[in-house]
This record gives structure tokens, sequence and C-alpha cells, in this order.
């Protein structure tokens, strides 16, 4: 790990120094021993504070679609491999210029959560070693052979009938305080206005009683129907821990199943709501 | 505070029947913002429209909800009518009380209280309506005309006598179709290839017809006005312009014994080939499928005796594009067969009538070969299984029509007559002979149709036998036909030595991905529907195309004329505007929530969505956002769906029309659904009045 982190310090001082980038995104030392935190670097010589280690949780992708990286001419970005799936995720939709971006990929055994457990995302991780990158760090890391393991806690819910699944879903999403956190955190909840906030019509109740969280649940799943690459930033973030990954997971399962297409894999591949062409399977259409 | 007109249609009986429209008008007058709700027995009629004029005028309206049939039917007239009144025409909105009620439902309670509903949801509706302007089009005066037979050729004609260019695509190597293939036409005898060849001729020289025969329609984009064709010309093997079809190829082409489609498989032609003497183009092709170079890669004959080397082995598929305004559909028809397997994988065939597999059971196209003087047998009738003059021909009428067990349960329309005739030049050929006909009924409405069937029985002595025939097998070099008649109750069982099977007319097989391709619709049977089957009969759904022939059912020869004619004049009528006015329903773009993720760009059915740079006055990019092309926006509503942050709305269907028309369904604490005697006195109505 510290091997990783000197390496990941080396680079981007270099990145700085030379000029290559306005400043390098990466994690830093939190306040509390266990966590990590986001760290904007932007001179050679603060380029000591990177580090990484299994507590690296954060995906820093979620800030090369705001200000002020979002300006900048070039910016680098230490990454691990999920997190590069999101970057994958931006530039087929336009919102990164990969000319802009200096990907620093590390390799990663598995990070933790808060409570010390391995999150799903790393059980089932297909991308300890990234592809996808400008420079890289790290010895490389094998991967889970069986990534659809990640599926597996969806069996709890398909095991319910739809009542159950109701009175399941009434009962998570009755704790949800409307902070919007898993949508700051997303990497991939893009949109400037989001519908939440639109109020001619508005379609998302603002207030936290259940009927507005069904919607605003269900309507931030399905905007991300083919388009999650379940790096579970959303569900790191929620403060009520509400496991909405379950949500993810099984959208991210029917699009597997129906288009044969994983998001964050390929930025040439369109994904699969996208595209349009006269040839598409037209079978559910009675 | 709105000022909404709500105007209840009776449709004669076909609401009131099961809709109370009184009270549907006065629950109407109660929803809030409705300045006036009346009912009438028949709003389009010219009172009807009367009252909406007078009632805009007096309650100084600004909102028309009128609850009747579906807009398809009369939404054009009410709209014309509210503009005559000074409103803007986009500001009046059906609710569909017919379609969508009263001919679905009981007459019921709850029927009414769903019309009363529907009204609600147009109100709320039409309170959010903004004043909108039809867009301007360019129209591009050249038209479309798929198919060369005879609907297609006359339609081309008569466009083109109109001075328009006209682009004719036939997929055979020569225009003519089914018509060029047939002895005499009834009721007259008169030669069909003596009427027709010389129009052939004039489609061939016409300065404003391109004629693209071998060739298929690959792609259509593009909307009325524009179209965009990307036509796919076959490889012939053969250069047509240094071609002089002088026919030394066919002469000296080894590979002879390929069944002739033209000829109906009664004769067989050569793997290079003109399909038939008077064929145009008059040049020939080369069947890849059987050519003899092609299939084992040595040959050339017909290359080496070639006097000015027009046959090119290396020609690949070329693809051509073609801008239209209108395009004419004359795709024809083609007959069920009895085989098992025939080209119609949905039917099967006869197994009483051996499956097609017996020579001497033809059907009616091949009996037409064999009588035309152009024909196999040089006009002479001989059966085709040892060229003897049969003593006897049964004629078999509804082979696959009318017959549901069959899987078909219209009529062919054409063949009571056609079968008329061919008894008739089946016994002016051979004197002595017996023509006998099993029918159901003889269908010959039409100039002269009757008479000419009568003339068949009376003067040349065909028997008609009303029956079906259960059977037909070989007995020796006969053929026994076991039937009934049913007139007079007893079986009957003919010797024949020839069969003649009056086989169902249906749609070119696998037409329906064309259909797909240009977007219209289709029946079960892959007929193509018109847009109204009796106001608008030539038009389809989809404006700018039109249907001629048999594409679109069965016809004779003077209706597919006719009705290439009525095609040709309403492309004609299209073109006779420089510009053309559309719908304004389109897609609009919010440039300042507007993300440039480009879902919309990427999903358009119709290319309409393309990305802009907005800069400010020095000329840097402040940010990109989609931008619509209001004159390719069909107004799908694709693009609204996809996008996820909400910046594309649908003028005339904006979400906040659609959220308050649903809002307005769960509505709470009004006295929605008032009985009629309660409110009774003091509806808006009678104040009204």
């Amino acid at each position: 790990m510290s091997d990783r982190t000197d390496k990941i310090r080396e680079v981007a001082r270099k990145w700085l120094a030379d000029g290559t980038v306005e400043a390098v995104v990466g994690w830093e030392q939190g306040t509390y021993r266990e966590k990590c935190s986001p760290v904007l670097v932007r001179k050679p010589e603060d380029a000591d504070r990177l580090l990484f280690n299994d507590r690296c949780t954060n995906n820093l992708m979620t800030y090369l679609k705001r200000d002020p990286v979002r300006g900048m001419e070039k910016v680098g970005v230490v990454a691990k491999g999920c997190d590069i799936k999101s970057l994958i995720g931006l530039l087929q939709e336009s919102q990164v210029e990969r000319e802009k971006v200096m990907v620093l990929a590390v390799t990663c055994e598995g990070v933790k959560k808060d409570d010390g457990t391995v999150p799903i995302k790393c059980q089932a991780c297909d991308v300890n070693t990234p592809t996808f990158y400008d420079e890289i760090v790290g010895e490389k890391v094998a991967s889970n052979p069986d990534p659809e393991a990640r599926f597996k806690d969806l069996e709890k819910l398909d095991a319910m009938t739809p009542a159950e699944r109701n009175s399941f879903w009434r009962e998570e999403l009755d704790k949800c305080i409307r902070c919007y956190a898993c949508r700051q955190a997303c990497p991939l909840c893009i949109c400037s206005r989001c519908i939440a906030e639109k109020n001619q019509p508005q379609w998302v109740e603002t207030s936290p009683h259940p009927r507005g969280n069904f919607s605003w649940n269900l309507v931030r799943a399905y905007h991300l129907a083919g388009r999650c690459v379940e790096c579970e930033a959303c569900e790191t973030a929620c403060p009520v821990n509400i496991p909405l990954m379950l949500l993810n997971r099984a959208m991210a399962r029917t699009v597997k199943g129906a288009f044969d297409y994983e998001a964050g894999k390929d930025p040439e591949v369109q994904p699969p709501l996208r595209t349009f062409n006269l040839d598409d399977d037209n079978s559910f259409i009675l | 505070m709105s000022k909404i007109g709500v105007f209840v249609c009776h449709c004669g009986e076909n609401i009131s029947r099961t809709v109370d429209c009184a009270r549907v008008a006065k629950a109407s007058g109660q929803i809030r913002g409705v300045a006036v709700a009346k009912d009438y027995k028949y709003m389009c009629s010219d009172p009807g429209q009367a009252l909406i004029k007078n009632a805009i005028k007096e309650h100084k309206l600004d909102g028309v909800v009128v609850s009747a049939c579906s807009p398809h039917m009369h939404e054009k007239t009410f709209r014309k009518a509210v503009t005559e009144a000074g409103l803007n025409q986009f500001l009046c909105e059906m609710a569909n009380i017919r379609e969508h009620c009263s001919w679905v439902h009981e007459k019921e309670e709850p029927t009414t209280r769903k019309a009363i509903e529907l009204v609600r949801l147009m109100v709320e509706k039409v309170k959010r309506n903004m004043a909108l302007e039809p867009i301007r089009v360019d129209v591009t005066k050249r038209a479309l005309v798929i198919g060369g037979g005879v609907a297609g050729i006359q339609a081309a004609l008569d466009i083109a006598d109109g001075g328009h260019e006209v682009i004719l695509v036939e997929k055979d190597p020569s225009v003519g179709g089914h018509m060029a293939q047939l002895s005499e036409t009834f009721p007259t005898l008169d030669c069909s290839q003596c009427i027709l060849t010389p129009k052939m001729v004039d489609v061939g020289s016409h300065p404003n017809i391109k004629l693209y025969t071998y060739s298929e329609v690959e792609k259509i984009e593009g909307f009325v006005g524009n179209f965009k064709v990307t036509i796919k010309k076959k490889a012939r093997s053969v250069d047509i312009d240094k071609c002089t079809g002088c026919g030394e190829c066919q002469l000296k082409c080894p590979s002879k014994k390929i069944p002739s489609e033209f000829d109906r498989g009664l004769k067989n032609r050569t793997a290079i080939y003109i399909p038939f003497p008077q064929a145009v183009p008059a040049r020939p092709v080369i069947d890849r499928e059987h050519c003899i170079y092609f299939t084992k890669g040595k040959c050339k004959a017909c290359q080496k005796v070639c006097p000015t080397e027009a046959v090119d082995f290396e020609q690949t598929d070329e693809y051509v594009e073609e801008e239209v305004g209108g395009i004419v559909v004359a795709t024809g028809f083609d007959l069920y067969t009895t085989d098992k397997q025939g080209p119609y994988p949905d039917y099967k065939g006869y197994g009483e009538y051996g499956y097609g597999e017996d020579p001497d059971i033809i059907d009616g196209l091949q009996f037409e070969r064999l009588a035309s003087a152009s024909g196999p047998t040089g006009g002479a009738i001989q059966r085709p299984s040892d060229g003897k003059e049969p003593k006897s021909v049964v004629f078999l009428q509804c082979i696959g029509s009318r017959h549901p067990s069959k899987g078909i349960e219209f009529c062919s329309k054409i063949c009571c007559m056609y079968t008329a005739k061919h008894t008739m030049l089946y016994k002016h050929k051979v004197h002595h002979g017996t023509a006998y006909v099993f029918y159901m009924d003889i269908r010959a409405p039409g100039k002269g149709y009757d008479e000419f069937v009568r003339r068949a029985i009376e003067e040349d002595g065909a028997v008609y036998l009303r029956g079906r025939v259960s059977r037909i097998y070989r007995s020796g070099d006969h053929l026994i036909v076991k039937g009934a008649d049913t007139l007079s109750g007893a079986a009957v069982e003919i010797e024949a030595d020839m069969v003649v099977l009056a086989t169902a007319v249906m749609p070119q097989p696998g037409i329906e991905g064309l259909f797909q391709k240009l977007g219209i619709s289709y029946d079960q049977y892959k007929f193509a529907s018109e847009a109204h089957p009796k106001l608008r009969p030539v038009e389809c759904a989809t404006a700018g195309i039109f249907l001629a022939g048999a594409c679109q059912g069965p016809k004779d020869i003077p209706e597919s004329v006719a009705q290439a004619s009525a095609a040709a004049s309403k492309a004609l009528i299209l073109f006779s505007r420089d510009q053309m006015l559309r719908e304004p329903v389109v897609a609009k773009v919010n440039e300042n929530t507007c993300i440039a993720c480009w879902y919309c760009v990427e999903i358009c059915p119709f290319t309409a969505i393309s990305k802009k740079d907005i800069r400010d006055r020095q000329g840097n990019l402040i940010k990109r956002v989609a931008e619509v092309n209001p004159s390719l926006c069909t107004g799908c509503g694709t693009c609204a769906a996809t996008c996820f942050s909400n910046s594309i709305d649908l003028d005339g269907f904006t979400d906040e029309q659609i959220y308050s028309e649903i809002n307005s369904l769960m509505a709470v604490g009004q006295d929605l659904f008032p009985e009629p005697e309660k409110a009774e006195g003091d509806s808006p109505d009678e104040k009204a009045a």
C-alpha cells in the first residue's frame, strides 16, 4: 500500500510540476484515522498529501462534473478500477472529454466500509487491475472470476411475493430523509437541474413522506438503468442506510439479461437505452 | 381564470345510446374554468359548428373542448371552426367519448362517468394549451412510385404528365407486372399486352420518368414533402447502356432449364434472359443463382458472344439516393399457392388437390399463359403434362379465398370474372370441349360484368355447378374431380383433362418489410391499410404516402388504374404547393437545463436533433446544448421521454399539460358526478341559454 502511495505522489508531483495537469484529485488522510477524504492538489509540493489505502472508498469521478474541476483545462485523477467505470460512463455521455483527463489508475485489492466489512462490489470485483488509464501504479491484482456473484444479494428480493416486496421497500424508503446525498455522491447523476427540483409540474413531491420517497428513489433508480456502474457511492453516502444497491443491481441484472450490456466496460459501446435502430428487438410489443 | 367551452356531441345515437350526453354537459359546466357547456346531436354539422362559433364570440372563450369522436375523425373540422371564430386552432382539443367510451362500453352509469372524466382531462389540458402556428416546410416536387405493374405505370405516367419527375422502382428486370402475363381481359376480351405494352414503352421513354428496374427500396428517411430514399440497384451483370438487346446471349447460354417466372414455370428460360419479348427495358439480366459462371466459375459464353461487350460479371449491387416529396406504393399481388411449402408460411396448401404436384392442376395465371399468344404454347390450349388438347376442363373458384379454415376470409374479387373469361377463351379455342365451373356465388358487379358471365354460360355453354370440390385425384390419363352440386343436391364426379384453380389474391410475399420501412400499416393478410376506408381510400395514415392497386386488396385492372390515377392526383395536389404546413407539435429544448449528454441526438428516429454551441459575443464557448430541427421533428416524443434532466418538452403535449391531466383524475373533495335531478336549475348551460 505505502508503495502505491509513494508512486501516486511521485506521478502527481511530476504532472503538476511539468504542467501536464492543473490539479490532481485524490485521497488524503481524513479527520478520523479510519477514513480518507477527497482532496484537490494544485501544487507539486502538496502532492505528499495524497495516499492510497483500503479506506479510499470515495468515487472521485463525481468531482469531474463539478466546479472547479469541470472548468479546468486538464486534470489528473487517481482512480480504482471501479471508479474508472464511472469515468467510462461520463465519456460515453459526453460529460467529460478524454483529452482533458489524466487517469492515474491504481490497482486495488478491495476497500473496506466504515465498519470494516468488505463491500459486495469488492467481493465480486472484476477490475482490480484497471485496463483504462494514462498511468498505472501497483502490482497486478487478480480479479474474482465470477463477477455475477454480486447479484446473489438479489435472491432474497426474488424470493419475496410482490406484496412482501412492496412492504419491504415501504419500510426501507420510509427512512429516507430526502437529503439527496445519494444523488450528490453519484458520479452519473449528471443533471444540472434534477427532476426532483423541477416544480412546473412537480413530478416528485419534496417532503419526506412515503409517496414522495417512492417517487424520488424510483426515479433515481430508473434514471440509472443501463448506466449505473455499481460503484456503491450512493449506498455508502446514504445516512439512513437504505439498501440502494439492491435497486441498482436489480436494474443492472435486467439490462444485462435484456441487452447483454454492462455499464462502464467499453467507452465505444453505446448504452442500450441510448440507441435507436430499426433492427431493435420489438418482440415485447404485442 | 380560463374561459373554456365544452361541446358534447351525441353523434346521432353513436354516443347518446350509451352515454347520457346532457349529463356530461351539465357536469362539464361545473368544472372550474368552464364558461359554457352544451350538448348537440351532430356537433360536426353546420348548426353544430355554428353553436361552437357563437359560443366562442359570446363568452369570449379562450379554449374549446369538443367531446365527440376521435381526433383522427374530426379534429381538423373543429380546428377550422374555431379558427373561423377567431381562436387559434391549437386551443381546440377533442375529448374522445365515442371510440374510447360509448362504443366500447355498455349503457351503464360508469360509462357516463368515464365520459365526464375524459372531458375533465381535456379541460385541464386545454387550459394550458398555447397558441401555436403551423410550421412551413418546402416540398420536394418529385415522386417515388414503388412497383411497375399497371397501377405503378399509370401513377408514374400521370404524375410525369402533370409535369413532375417520377422515380419508378421495379423489383423485376422489366416493368409490366401481372398484367403483362394475361392473355385477354374481361369484359371486352381485348388483348392485355396490346393495351399495356404501349404504356410500358411510355414509361421507359418519358422524359420525366427515371426508371429503376431490378431494384428495390432499401431505406426511407424523412417525412411528407421531404423523403430521402435509398434504392438498391441489384447487380444486373449487364451494362444496359451498352447492350442493344439483340438477344445473342440468350441463344448461346448453355443453362437452359430454368423455369420461367414470366410463364409461371410452363416454359424454361436461360440464365441470362430477357423476361419476355416486350420487356421494358428490353435488356437481359443474369440470374446469378443459376448462371454456370457464378455457380461453377467457368463459362462466360454470353460475354464471348456479346457484340457490344455489355456483359459484366464484376457488377455489384449499387445504392443510389433520391429525394422525393410523395410516394405511391403499387407493389401489387401474388397468388396463393396450394403447395405444401408456399411463399406464405402462415398458410398451408391444399392436400385434397394434391399440393400442386400434379402438372395438370394449374392456377389461373398459368392458364393465362396457356391462352396467351405469346405464351409457351403460342396460344393453343394444351395440358402441361403431355401437350394434349384437354377435352374437359374443370375450373374451381374460391381456392384459398372465402375459406376461413385455410386462413383467408376475404373474397379475391377478380376470380369470378376471370374464370368466366377462361371458360370463354377455352371454348373459343376448343370448340368441342366442355368447361365446368365450381363456384360458391357468382360475384359480377361492374360495368358489363354480369352480362359477360351470362354470355359464358348461355352462349359458350360453360357448365356452372354451385358447390365445392372435395378431392381431385389422378386416374390414368384423367383427373377425377369429386364435388357437390348443392343446387340439385347431387354428388358430382367429373373426368377432367385439366383443372384450373382460381387461387386467392395475396399481397407480395414478405411485402410487410417494405411497409415497415415506409412506416405504413397493414392488415392481418399484409395488405396495406388506407387512412380511411371510405373517405381516404388512396392515402395512408402516414402523410405523403399513397396506395395504388392490389397491394391494398384484390382489385381488377380498371380499379387499379383508377386508383393509380387517384393516387397520382393526390401526389400532384401535394406538389401544387411550394410549401407545406406541418403540425407544430414538435420538441423544444430548454437550453438552461440541457446537460449535453446527447441521449436525444442518439435516439431520435428522424435525426431531427443536433448539437449546438452557445457562445458569448467574443465567440467563447459557454456551453453545448441539443437543438431540434422543427421541420424534421415529427413530435413522436421519444426524446422527451428519454431526457433525464426533463429539458425537452413537446409543444402541445407539454409535461405540464400531461401532469395536469393526470392530476385532474385525482382531484378530491368535489362532487364530480352530480345526479341529474340534483344538478338541475343551476347549470351554466341554462344560464347561458
